[in-house]
Order: C-alpha cells, then structure tokens, then sequence
C-alpha cells in the first residue's frame, strides 16, 4: 500500500498524470499533489464535511476516498466554482448574509448546495437544514448558511424564470 | 439606545475576506509548504496517569523516509521549561518539561515525537516507537483528586487542589439567620471542547543564515506567542517571527504556546529544515485542551418575596492535568462576576480548581460560561421554592438605571448596562400569559412545554488594571498603527489576530472613521509580529474595544497630522474647521462643510515627496502609532429567553422560539455582530444538550471523534431573533463595549431554565448537563420514582 503507483485524474476539466501511494486520500493528493488548498480537511473520518468535493457531479468526502479509486471520474472542487471570477448566486448569497465565518467548512458548504440547489430549485428551511445536517460549522450556528440558501434558490428561480 | 453620529462605523459592510473564503483562496496553516518540509508526528500516551520506564525507537528509526525520533530528553537540552507562577495566594506555583520525561499525565500526552519525510511514514513510525510504562492509579474526578491519600497528577505539589480562594464581602452568613428561606442549588457543567474546524498545526522554519526563526501557526495572540517561544528556545525577541495565517477557528484553543508547537520548533532549529505539524481530530479532541467541567453549588437567603439577602457560592473546577495558564483564571472570573445583573451586597466564594488526569483545561469561548446559569438558575430556585413568579424574583433583585453606576460586592464596577430593560423587551416579545395559556393546554394532552429566561452580564474587555489586581502579570493594552501612503492608500496594523470573526472589515471601519475615509479604502494588516505592533491579541470579547478602539484612536491621531498639513497648503492657520471625509479635506464655511479641492492623497504626496513645503514643525510621512489601555473592565448585557418542548417518549428537545436582546454599545458592524451572537448561542446550545468529553473511570478519553463528540448540525440549532440595544460605555472610544461570548453564558442558562420549567409537572430538575434526550428521558421517567437526578457519567 506505500509503493506508489501511477495514475491519472481528471480534476476541474483538466487531466493530470500522479504517482501516488495507493493509500493516500483522495484529499491529500488533491492539496498536495495538486495544490488544490481549498479543498480542507477537518476530522478524516467523514464526520465533519469540509473537505466535500463532487465526484461525477455527486457530493462526496475526499477525506474517506482514495485518490486511485479515481481513475476514470469526473472531479470537482471548489476551485472551479467561481472560475470565471464571478461568484455564483449562492457564494453571493452566503456573503450579503453573512453565512460564513472562519471559513473553513465553506467550500464544502458551497459544492453540497451547489448541487443540490439544481436538485431542490424550491426547497424549504427544514430540507435546507436537512441537507446542510452533513457539514459541521462551528462558528455561525447555521442560521444564515440556511437563510443564504434560500436566498440563491430565490434568486436562481427569478434568474430561471426571466 | 443613543444613536451615534458615526458615518463608518455602524455600516452593514460584507466582509472582506469573504471572497477569498468561498473561493477556496483563503490561505489557512496546512497550505503553506516549503520544499524540504518534514512532518512530525507525537507518540501519545495510552494511559492517563503513568512512569515511562523506558522509549525504544529503534524500529522507528530505522524505517526509510524517517529523519528522527526525539524525546522529552532532547527537547530538555533545546527549551527551558513552563514555569507559572504569579504571587496569588492559594496558587501552587507549576512547572512543566516541554514534553514528559518521567511520566505521562492524561491519556493523550506526548511523549516522543517522529520526524519524518511526509505525514504518513511519520505516523508509521510513530507506531513502532516502543514506550514501556508503569501504570499508576488514574485520577478521574475532583472527587478523586481531593480523596485523602490520592495520588498526585503533579508529582511536586503537596496535593492536588492546584488552586483555592475564597472572598466575603458584608456578612452572607448573618443573612442566612435573617432570612425567611435558604435555598441550595447544584450545577454540574461538563468537561468541553474546542473542537475548532482547523485543528491546530504549525510549521517552524528555522533560517540557519540569519539565526532567525519563521514560525507558521494559526494564533489569537501573535506577539505573546513570538515571547514564549523566543524565551523558551533561548532566543533574543528580535530572532522570531510569528506570522499567523487565515485561522479555522480557534475559540481559545489558540493562545497559549503548547508542548507540540514548541517541540516543531526547537526541531525545525535543530535539524535545520522546515518541520509542519497538523494534528489529527483525535489528537485535537483528546490533547489539545479541554474547558469548562465546573460544579457550583449556591446558598441564597433570601425574603418571603424573593429578594436575595445574601448569597454563597462554592466552586470546583476539574482542571485536568497541566497548566497551561494560572489554575485560578478560569473560575475567578466566574465568582468574581457571578452575581452580574443583581443587587447582592453580601456575597462569598470559595472556588477550588483540582488537577486530574485529563487534558488540560484553557480558556473556551465564555472560560465564565457557567456564571449566568449559576445565577439565574439560582434565582428561579428561589422563585420555586417561595412559589414566585420566576420573572418577579428577577425584578426585585434587578440592578435598575438608578442603581447605576453599582460596584459589586467583590469590587467590579457595573456601568451603562441595562439588564432590566433587556429583560423586560424579551418578556414583551415572548409574550408570557399566552405562552402559559399554551404550556397548560399542552400539558392537559401530556406535552411538556417550557419557557426559560437568562440574563447575562459579560465581561468583555479586560484592561492592565484587571489583570494588575488579579495578580496575573500581563498587559490588557492594544497597539496600533495607521499609515497613509504615498500615494494616499491607507495600511493599518494592530496587535490583535482573527481567527474566523471577520475582523478585517470593522476594524478598517474604525480606523476609516477616525480618519476620515471610506472604510473600503483601509486595509488592516494582522498577524504578523513584524508588521503587527506588540499586541495582546484576541481573547475575551476584547477586539472591538481594545483593537478597535486603538485604531480609532490612531486614526484620529493621523487625521490631525493630515488636517495640519492640509491648513498649510491651503494657508490656514490652524485646523479649526477643516475636516478629512471620505478622503477629501473640508473647510466650514457659514455653517456647512465645502470642498477645498485637497483630497488625502494630495496631502499624502506633499507629506512624503514635497517635505519642504510642509508646515513648519511637520515631520515628513504620515505615520502614527499609538497604544491604549481600556478601562479595567468593560461589561455588555443581554437576556435570552427560549420555549421548547420536550418529548416525553424520547428526551428529545425542540426549540419553538429563541430570542436575545442584547446591548453590547456601539458596534462597529451589524452583520459581524450578529453573526458572533448568532454563534455563540448555538456554540452554547450545542455543549449545553449534545457535546460532552468523557473519560472512563481508568481515564481512557471515549469521545475521540466527531462522531462521539457530538457537534449540533443545522438540525437541531433554532433561528435565533434578536432585539439590537445599543447604550455606548462612556469610558470607552466611540463607545465600543465588545461582545461575543455572552452568547454562551446566556444560551446554557436560558436552556436550563426552559428544561427545569418543562419539568415542573414531573416533580423533577436538571441540575447537570449536556441534556441529552437520552439523559432528559431517563430524568422524566424518574418522575415519581423519588430517585434523584442521574449522575452524569453514566451516560444511558
């Protein structure tokens, strides 16, 4: 499990070829490997949701992953969220209300509602704090990160709609 | 409730690290590697209490990739050892090796560190290093700690209570006699944890050319830091620099100057080659630092209608098995400011703080925590017990606007606080005869409905003179400096470092309102001791006041150079009736404010690149410094109220309503205000019903993750309303009072209080926490039974 082997990952549209350790996680060669620091890790053991990424467009936590189950998979981080250099209405949402704090458990914040705004275009404060129950913040106590994602669906369903 | 004529501070500005935090640019410990980087990893403690006879490292040496494995005997030769001791009576003076050469104390502790060329191979090496103990009996209560012939957490005092004082002021015992009741109440606080979003971490790069170290570390209070290390290293201050990047989090957990963070440093000068340490969630639950576990009991005496004559407070506090700060820090201020919104002239207070073989205790978010349920639950005892209304009781005894200013029975002064009219505007909003009227309905179909009220009196900012008479040595002052640049850009530095709060934008409104410009146009650089001035950095809820006053102050101290530049160039004589606004300079003219056509950066290029044409007795540049120290103490004050109900099948609690009023003076920006009440009450609630450190009775550490500390998710936290007050303290620039921990002194307490008034029906009370729904249910089906409440470690 510590020899290195070579892969191939498919990250933000982009294709990279690693030599890895078969048992290093999926966050770490993502930080380390790829220098994709926005990806963070804060328990490693699939509790907290920080280091949430998309794997084939679905949430999923690259702290209990292996980054050579990867091969062949469509990878997202939050790095490609705002690549463009404007924010998606849901990153501006969560700064107007103030739906983030340190900081630290945000890009895995942005890329679960990323997603599951697409699925949930109406969604109410129940099944926001619902879906939102998968990432620990420790700083805002939640109130505006819930108040922010009803406020991009909002703003999503008028951008829709015109 | 006086508006203030500010036009910068009080906007609702986003913050400006915002963009950089939901595009994953922030740049937090863990992202920044120089090439060469070694990792180190702790070989840690099984067992809480035990010799270390002997460390074999040969298999962890010998593993490729492995650069080194050092031990608390190395570290002894490159650091000097943590010696505390302050002159305060009662206080065993404490000193501590930089790692543990002869025994282990808490399960957890580190006892030898690998070196090594990345995380994995250093935690594989780790493994194999080989510790042969000799297992000594484990001190796991204060109980235990204080038992006669118990075993010493610290082989070199004479027993383990650490800490003891005690304080009478008037005479509480002939109250006692005087009085028509004598009510005793418990309450049993449990062990906490930090448990930040970034665990704690550091990188130490030693620059072998220049004799100077860089140390890397996500730290509230950067200059403390860069002394303890520079001291402990045998290091002049002018060889180290603390830079402190985007931090996740922190909520005390990084102050102090730890064991593992001195040992990556005394490495990294050793081996002469950058060294990171991040621990593990493990690591940061079970041996970072713990908070909190603290029993009071109190002796109110007390009139037929409530009002408390006199009033004992005893203390325990489990402090766990090192100190990183004075034993007595934490619980003082509890029992110094116990008695906050009341009027209570007899008073005193024994307060014990013990070691036990855990994690040692630091200051959590609110060390005072505690206070308000201790006092409020005290007050609806009272209210029981001599079948008063709960909020009557508070009326009688409540510090009124006439009462003030008022200096406590231990010597505090209370000014500009307004505890009965937050009091009286959550009472209003709830709306009490209707919610009875509910609580009776339901109770009739068997529901359990409960409404509780919690006043909070929160010290805020501590200055010089606070510590002075604690007799803790340290400064409560703040430094700061403003420049404006060349070309009129303004920088700003002070002393203090963020750590999650938002700093950067209210405190750039601060100095913008000093100065007179757009805050936008100010940026507040911190963290870095070269470029920060010595500060005291953050703790408490001292950034407002202490960092922010200091650079209002500032500003207005380089707003005069600016003003005094802009009378010569305009051939003023003085600068009476001139002002800088939004970075243009205005002259009064027939009662209004015109423009001169000098804008900041015109004076700033003649302050910089046309000196001669300065006024006379006008140095070049425009750079001001400035220190200040804040008034002993400031308070703010609040009252939360809360109705939940309680599932009599399950112990699950719901929350039908929560609201604050809080008046916590000028605030320098709403929304990050909000966003810290909004915080600290769901950081209260949640270690109130859910989080709780547990240890066996051998002192194994069972909650060593996040899915046995339990966190609240967005499920089970409620909205929160708040009603904004806003009573400037006269003493303070601006008007600023500080805040952000009152949150979780009034959350525990306010829900203790809903609970017990759930609970009334049943005949039983809450007295310990976390109420879980496991612990509520097994409490509610002791109704009736005579048996008492559950003991707390027994978790069903």
């Amino acid at each position: 499990m510590t020899e290195p082997v070579s892969i191939s990952l498919t990250v933000n549209g982009a294709t990279h070829d690693l030599v890895v350790a078969p048992r290093k996680t999926l966050a770490d060669v993502l930080r380390e490997d790829l220098g994709l620091t926005g990806t963070h890790v804060g328990c490693e053991h699939g509790v907290c949701g920080a280091c949430t990424i998309l794997i084939d467009g679905a949430p999923a936590r690259a702290c209990l992953t292996y980054a050579v189950q990867m091969e062949g998979h469509e990878l997202t981080t939050i790095e490609a969220v705002a690549k463009s250099g404007e924010l998606t209405p849901l990153q501006r949402a969560l700064t107007q209300v103030h739906g983030l704090q340190c900081g630290f458990c945000t890009p895995g914040i942005v890329l679960t509602f990323e997603v599951w705004l697409r699925d949930n275009p109406d969604p109410d404060e129940a099944g926001v704090r619902e879906a939102l129950s998968g990432n620990i913040c420790r700083c805002t106590g939640y109130q505006n990160i819930v108040k922010a994602v009803l406020a991009a669906a909002a703003e999503m369903r008028r951008g829709a709609g015109a | 409730m006086t508006a203030a004529p500010f036009t910068q501070i009080g906007r609702a500005l986003p913050r400006k690290e915002d963009a950089r935090f939901l595009t994953g640019a922030g740049r937090y410990l863990d992202d920044i590697a120089p090439k060469g980087t070694l990792t180190a990893s702790f070989v840690r403690a099984p067992h809480a209490h035990a010799r270390i006879l002997a460390i074999n490292a040969e298999a962890a040496r010998a593993l490729p990739g492995v650069v080194g494995v050092f031990t608390g005997k190395d570290l002894a030769l490159w650091t000097t050892n943590l010696r505390l001791a302050p002159p305060i009576e009662g206080l065993h003076p404490v000193e501590m090796t930089t790692l543990p050469i002869d025994k282990v104390r808490f399960h957890g502790d580190p006892v030898a560190v690998v070196v090594a060329r990345d995380r994995y191979l250093a935690e594989d090496a780790a493994e194999l290093v080989d510790v042969t103990y000799e297992v000594l009996p484990a001190i796991t209560s204060a109980a235990a700690a204080l038992a006669e012939g118990a075993a010493l957490v610290d082989d070199a005092l004479p027993d383990n209570l650490v800490s003891h004082q005690s304080f009478s002021a008037g005479n509480p015992l002939a109250r006692q006699t005087e009085a028509a009741r004598v009510v005793e109440t418990q309450f049993d606080l449990h062990r906490h944890t930090h448990a930040p979003m970034e665990t704690r971490g550091c990188l130490a790069d030693w620059d072998r050319g220049r004799e100077h170290l860089i140390m890397h570390i996500g730290t509230q209070a950067p200059h403390p830091m860069r002394s303890a290390l520079a001291s402990r290293l045998g290091l002049s201050e002018n060889q180290v620099t603390v830079i402190s990047p985007d931090i996740g989090g922190a909520f005390g957990q990084k102050i102090a100057l730890y064991r593992e963070e001195l040992t990556v440093a005394a490495l990294a000068r050793h081996l002469a080659r950058p060294v990171h340490w991040r621990e593990d969630r493990l690591e940061n639950l079970t041996a970072a630092s713990h908070a909190r576990e603290t029993r009071c009991v109190t002796r109110a005496a007390v009139r037929a209608d409530g009002r408390i004559l006199g009033l004992e407070l005893k203390l325990t506090e489990d402090f766990g098995a090192y100190c990183f700060y004075p034993a007595n820090y934490m619980a003082r201020v509890i029992a110094m400011i116990l008695t906050g919104p009341y009027k209570i002239a007899d008073y005193a207070f024994d307060v014990k703080v013990v070691l036990t073989n855990k994690c040692g205790n630091g200051p959590m978010r609110a060390p005072m925590a505690i206070t308000s349920w201790v006092m409020e639950g005290t007050i609806d005892a009272v209210a029981h017990a001599l079948r008063l209304d709960p909020l009557d009781v508070r009326r009688v005894n409540a510090l009124g606007p006439a009462d003030l200013p008022y200096r406590m029975a231990t010597g505090e002064l209370l000014e500009d606080i307004t505890p009965l009219e937050t009091l009286e505007a959550v009472v209003a909003a709830v709306g009490v005869p209707e919610f009875r009227a509910r609580q009776k309905a339901a109770l009739a179909e068997g529901r359990l409905l409960g409404l509780g009220f919690c006043s909070v009196v929160e010290s805020t900012t501590y200055g010089s003179g606070f510590y002075k008479a604690a007799g803790i040595p340290g400064s409560g002052h703040e430094a700061a400096w403003v420049r404006i640049e060349p070309s009129g850009a303004v920088n700003a530095s002070v002393g203090l470092m963020g750590s999650g709060q938002g700093y950067e934008s209210p405190l750039a409104q601060a100095v913008a309102e000093g100065l007179g410009v757009m805050a936008e146009d100010v940026n507040v650089h911190m963290g870095n001791t070269d470029v920060a001035p010595y500060g005291m950095g953050s703790r408490g809820g001292r950034g407002a006041t202490a960092g922010g006053g200091t650079l209002f102050l500032c500003a207005q101290k380089a707003r005069d150079k600016v003003l005094a530049i802009a009378a010569g160039m305009l051939q003023i004589n003085d600068t009476e009736g001139l002002r800088l606004f939004e970075g243009r300079v205005e002259l009064m003219r027939g009662g209004a404010w015109e423009p001169t056509g000098l804008t900041l950066a015109d004076v700033a290029k003649c302050a910089y690149l046309d000196p001669t044409n300065l006024p006379e007795g006008v140095d070049p540049g425009l750079d001001a410094s400035l220190t200040y120290d804040p008034p002993p103490m400031t308070y703010s004050n609040a009252t939360h109220a809360c109705e939940i109900e309680i599932d009599r099948a399950t112990g699950a609690l719901r929350f039908d309503r929560y609201l604050v009023a809080e008046d916590c003076g000028t605030v320098l920006n709403p929304i990050v205000v909000q966003g810290q009440q909004q915080g600290a009450v769901a950081m209260g609630l949640s270690g109130a019903l859910y989080e709780e450190v547990i240890y066996d009775a051998t002192g194994q550490n069972l909650t060593a993750t996040l899915a046995d500390y339990t966190i609240a998710s967005a499920v089970e936290m409620p909205n929160i309303e708040l009603i904004a007050m806003h009573t400037p303290n006269r003493r303070t620039p601006a008007g600023i009072k500080g805040m952000a921990e009152g949150g979780i002194m009034g959350a525990i307490g306010v829900i203790a209080g809903a609970v017990n008034d759930a609970l009334v029906p049943l005949g039983v009370s809450a007295q310990a926490m976390p109420f879980t729904p496991p612990r509520l249910r097994a409490l509610i089906r002791s109704a009736g039974s005579g048996a008492p409440d559950i003991p707390r470690k027994e978790r069903p």
